[in-house]
């Protein structure tokens, strides 16, 4: 076989595909059947969202930051509310920040719920898709009771939240978490253990923890590789220091345990919930703000553990109404520049798997 | 062997999970012969509410919605008369740029603007999503609301405070009853909290 | 009767049909021709009505197992929703490609249409409803299955495109690989009728339930099993679909079809799957035997419970890779089945069954 002369060719998975999540192009070289290299080409998505927030008061820029990461939006508010009151030195009252922290946990279960979803999807069980939305349906609706909205929620303002809840939120919230609970159970036995799905995922894609430290990446593909570092515990931020939890932690890096890892974020999550339920305090619900809200001069940065990692907002004030810059960092970003480096050496399907459960949203990646 | 038993026996419980579904009733329902009911603060469209007596817009045209509007999807062109008021000629919002966020409701003093449950706005003319002061005040004319504004005599040269945005209740309003033309008050907006 | 092929005794079907037109007066060899054309006929048309319910049985199944309900508004929860389809399909443009080998792409639908519908000839849909009881039936259904095979391999060469050339090689690769158990676990059923006509395997099961070749034979809930694996994978349902899920980058051998061919392929899958299920009934099932019910309504219930189950298969379970799927045919089925092959061969020779 000597003689045989062989070569690699190109092939675009092109910012339409089923199989990427949101518009990413993927340049793939591909031997044979093996994926050689990987370049990912981003911006099909950019909407300069940092520029437009230049251009509007801090009010204002929450629900234009809400499009960063919609999928997780209460996080995005969060860390821009985060950072404009660490420049300002605003207190944030006791019960906006228990309703933060339920809102905040209640969108990261939505999140994994639609990670679980569409990564079954990409494998090729079609059902859990719509098993994981009819339950993300009941977190939705939560929502949209307090807030209005369904997926930009517009909700942690800078000083607190912007509505009370409603009276039927804690009773309601209680029975959605238990219905989830009780269904992680039927995702369970469907894939967990299911000899299909171990064999195209187990062993697939894996990420060294050092390989993943160098390039920034965060959040539970981090945490799948070993390396135990979760901001809510290493970095606290709001009250998250006050709630007993575990950070979810699984030696080896492959596909299978970064989906051991959002399981378990769930069964946390719910845990944090029911705390921050039981101990839920009455009080005002957002600190007293002036609706021209201008933040002495000066420059922070403020991040917060989303469900795709470390969510960060960076904002430079000159004093006036208007930030000066706005910068976000979204955790999909590293770990799409870290898919070149562990993504090769296998089938397409096998990169397909390892898209999957990199669980990449285009929209922070490109901003 | 006890690998391959247990293989199966995993199958065997994927196939058992699913198939009970096909025992339960569908949770979904049949638009659009059924339709939702949309919970009170759900954010629809933007429609402007009309006093429940008099049927007048209780827009002031202030103009605190458009200055909070993230979008501009709010246009309002209220220029002063001789008299230092006001006078609403036209307020437009367009459905396109609309955001759906919710700031110009919770700006507003007046009761004036609000954000209603409906969702049914489709056309396939993007001009028809461009609605006028009239079709605003016509989508509004059947939703409810609560009047919380506080009805003192006119008075011509009071300012009040701006109510802060970012508080959950609406704050009593600026003093002025507001006009039939919408020559109210023109609330101080610069004044820090 | 002077057929080259021996036919078995005359059945229900075609003794009727062939009294019916020798009022006609037609001599005899064309007698013969017109009853088997119009037999021929009826059965396209009983298989056309069975693919079209299919579908909607399919598109209803998995909506409830997601907890919607599927088609609902043509007709009482969408009945004939399928046949709207048809009629779309029909009216949708055929895209031909311009370097496309033309004779080739448009015999690969028409041929995958015969290969599905030639099997029919030997299926027996009820006591007496079967078009010829060769007594070479169960082979000769075997036999012409695998030209859905020839189908695929010109549907991905004709279309000159090279995802579609690979999702028809992988497709016919694996087709061709998982015939092998499949013909393995059914000559477990053919060692112990001792005829591989198919009204005699039917025969041999009649009685009580316990006669059906899947409780009685010592090995047969092993070769029922193996044989369901492999006939999902000869239908390309999921688990074994790679050649045509769309989240591939190889989109499979159909991608350059439109319009009537593309549902040529579409309807013949369906028809595939009939295919095998009711193979599976006839012979591990007990085929149309049952009490009360007349025979063909047996018979279609017990095909209809072995596509429930093949449909839970596709909307349970993901996919397995294709060099996964290759090992999991070579590795692990052939040898399985050849053992299960060997030692039912082994009792029926120590007369040890029941």
């Amino acid at each position: 076989m000597d003689g045989l002369r062989t070569e690699e060719f190109v092939v675009n998975m092109g910012p339409h595909h089923p199989a990427t999540h949101g518009v990413c192009r993927l340049m793939l070289t591909m031997d044979g059947e093996r994926v050689m290299r990987i370049e990912p080409v981003i911006g099909y998505l950019h909407r300069s969202l940092e520029k437009i927030c230049e251009n509007r008061t801090y009010a204002q820029c929450i629900p234009i930051l809400d499009r960063f990461e919609y999928v997780t939006s209460m996080s995005c508010n969060q860390a821009f509310a985060l950072a404009a009151e660490k420049l300002a030195g605003i207190e944030v009252p006791e019960r906006a920040e228990y309703l933060r922290v339920i809102m905040l946990e209640l969108n990261r279960i939505a999140s994994h719920l639609i990670f679980y979803g569409v990564t079954a999807m990409d494998i090729g069980a079609l059902t859990p898709f719509l098993y994981g939305l009819r339950e993300r349906e009941g977190i939705i609706d939560l929502f949209e009771m307090t807030c209005g909205q369904r997926l930009t929620y517009n909700y942690i303002r800078i000083g607190g939240v912007s509505k009370d809840i409603p009276a039927q939120f804690v009773p309601q919230c209680r029975t959605v978490l238990s219905t989830i609970r009780e269904k992680l159970h039927d995702y369970e036995g469907l894939l967990n253990e299911n000899p299909i799905w171990l064999v195209r995922t187990k062993g697939v894609g894996y990420l060294a923890p050092e390989v993943a430290i160098a390039y920034g990446v965060s959040g539970p593909v981090l945490r799948a590789s070993g390396v135990n570092y979760d901001i809510r515990r290493n970095d606290p931020y709001s009250i998250y220091d006050r709630f007993d939890f575990q950070v979810a932690v699984r030696p080896n890096g492959d596909c299978y345990d970064r989906y051991l890892v959002r399981l378990d974020e769930i069964k946390e999550s719910i845990k944090i919930i029911e705390q921050a339920l039981d101990g839920l305090p009455d009080g005002p619900i957002s600190a007293k703000v002036s609706p021209n809200f201008k933040p002495p001069p000066g420059e922070v940065y403020s991040r917060v553990e989303n469900s795709r990692g470390e969510l960060g907002v960076y904002i430079q004030s000159d004093g006036g109404k208007k930030p000066l810059r706005v910068k976000t960092r979204g955790g999909s970003f590293n770990q799409l520049q870290a898919l070149p480096v562990f993504g090769t050496g296998g089938l397409i399907a096998d990169l397909v798997a390892i898209f999957a459960t990199l669980d990449v949203i285009m929209p922070e990646v490109d901003r | 062997m006890p690998k391959l038993l247990k293989d199966i026996k995993n199958l065997v419980r994927g196939l058992g999970i699913t198939g009970k579904h096909l025992g339960r009733h569908a949770i979904t329902i049949q638009y659009p012969e059924e339709k939702w009911t949309m919970p009170e603060r759900s954010r629809g469209i933007v429609v402007l509410l009309s006093d429940k007596e008099t049927g007048e817009l209780n827009c002031t045209s202030c103009m605190l919605c458009m200055r909070a509007c993230p979008t501009g999807a709010i246009r309002i062109d209220a220029p002063r008369g001789e008299d230092k008021k006001r006078r609403l000629i036209s307020f437009v919002v367009d459905n396109g740029i609309c955001c759906f966020c919710g700031l110009c409701e919770e700006a507003c003093n007046f009761c004036a603007i609000k954000m209603a449950t409906k969702y049914e706005f489709s056309t396939v003319n993007k001009d028809d999503l461009v609605w006028d002061m009239r079709k605003l005040q016509e989508m509004g004319r059947d939703v409810d609301y609560v009047d919380t504004r506080k009805k003192k005599p006119a008075r011509a040269d009071v300012a009040g405070p701006a109510g802060p945005a970012s508080s959950s209740e609406k704050k009593p309003p600026a003093d002025g009853q507001p006009g039939p033309d919408g020559a109210g008050q023109d609330p101080k907006t610069e004044g820090e909290a | 009767m002077s057929w080259p092929v021996a036919v078995g005794e005359l059945h229900g079907v075609f003794r009727w049909l062939y009294g019916l037109l020798a009022d006609t007066g037609l001599p005899q060899p064309w007698l013969d021709i017109l009853t088997y054309t119009v037999l021929a006929a009826m059965v396209f048309g009983v298989l056309a009505l069975i693919a079209l319910y299919l579908v909607w049985w399919e598109r209803k199944i998995s909506a409830h197992i997601q907890q919607r309900f599927g088609p609902m508004r043509h007709g009482w929860h969408g009945w004939y929703q399928t046949v709207m389809d048809a009629v779309k399909l029909l009216l949708k443009e055929d895209v031909k490609i311009a370097t496309r080998d033309r004779v080739i792409f448009f015999w690969a639908p028409v041929m995958c249409f015969v290969a599905a519908f030639l099997a029919y000839v030997a299926i027996p849909f009820g006591d007496g409803l079967i078009v010829a009881d060769l007594n070479i039936g169960i082979l000769y259904i075997m036999a012409v299955t695998t030209f859905t095979v020839i189908s695929l391999l010109m549907a991905g060469w004709g279309s000159n495109n090279k995802y579609a050339l690979l999702g028809g090689m992988r497709s016919a690769a694996q087709i061709v690989s998982y015939e092998v158990p499949m013909v393995a676990s059914v000559l477990v059923v053919i060692i112990f009728v001792g005829s591989l006509s198919m009204v005699d395997i039917v025969r041999s099961q009649s009685g009580l339930v316990f006669n059906w070749f899947v409780f009685r034979l010592p090995f047969g809930p092993i070769a029922f099993a193996t044989y369901i694996v492999a006939a999902t994978a000869e239908v390309n349902r999921v688990p074994f679909d790679i050649p045509e899920a769309e989240q591939e980058l190889v989109a499979g051998y159909n991608v350059e079809y439109s319009g009537m061919k593309f549902a040529m392929f579409f309807l013949a899958e369906f028809v595939n799957m009939f295919t095998v299920s009711a193979i599976g009934v006839t012979l591990f099932l007990g085929g149309w035997s049952g009490p009360f019910l007349p025979s063909w309504l047996w018979f279609l219930v017990k095909v209809l419970a072995v596509i429930l189950l093949l449909m839970l298969f596709r909307w349970t379970y993901p996919r397995l890779r294709v060099d996964q799927l290759m090992e999991f045919a070579w590795k692990f089925l052939v040898p399985v089945t050849f053992a299960n092959l060997i030692l039912a061969a082994l009792v029926k020779h120590l007369g040890w069954y029941w």
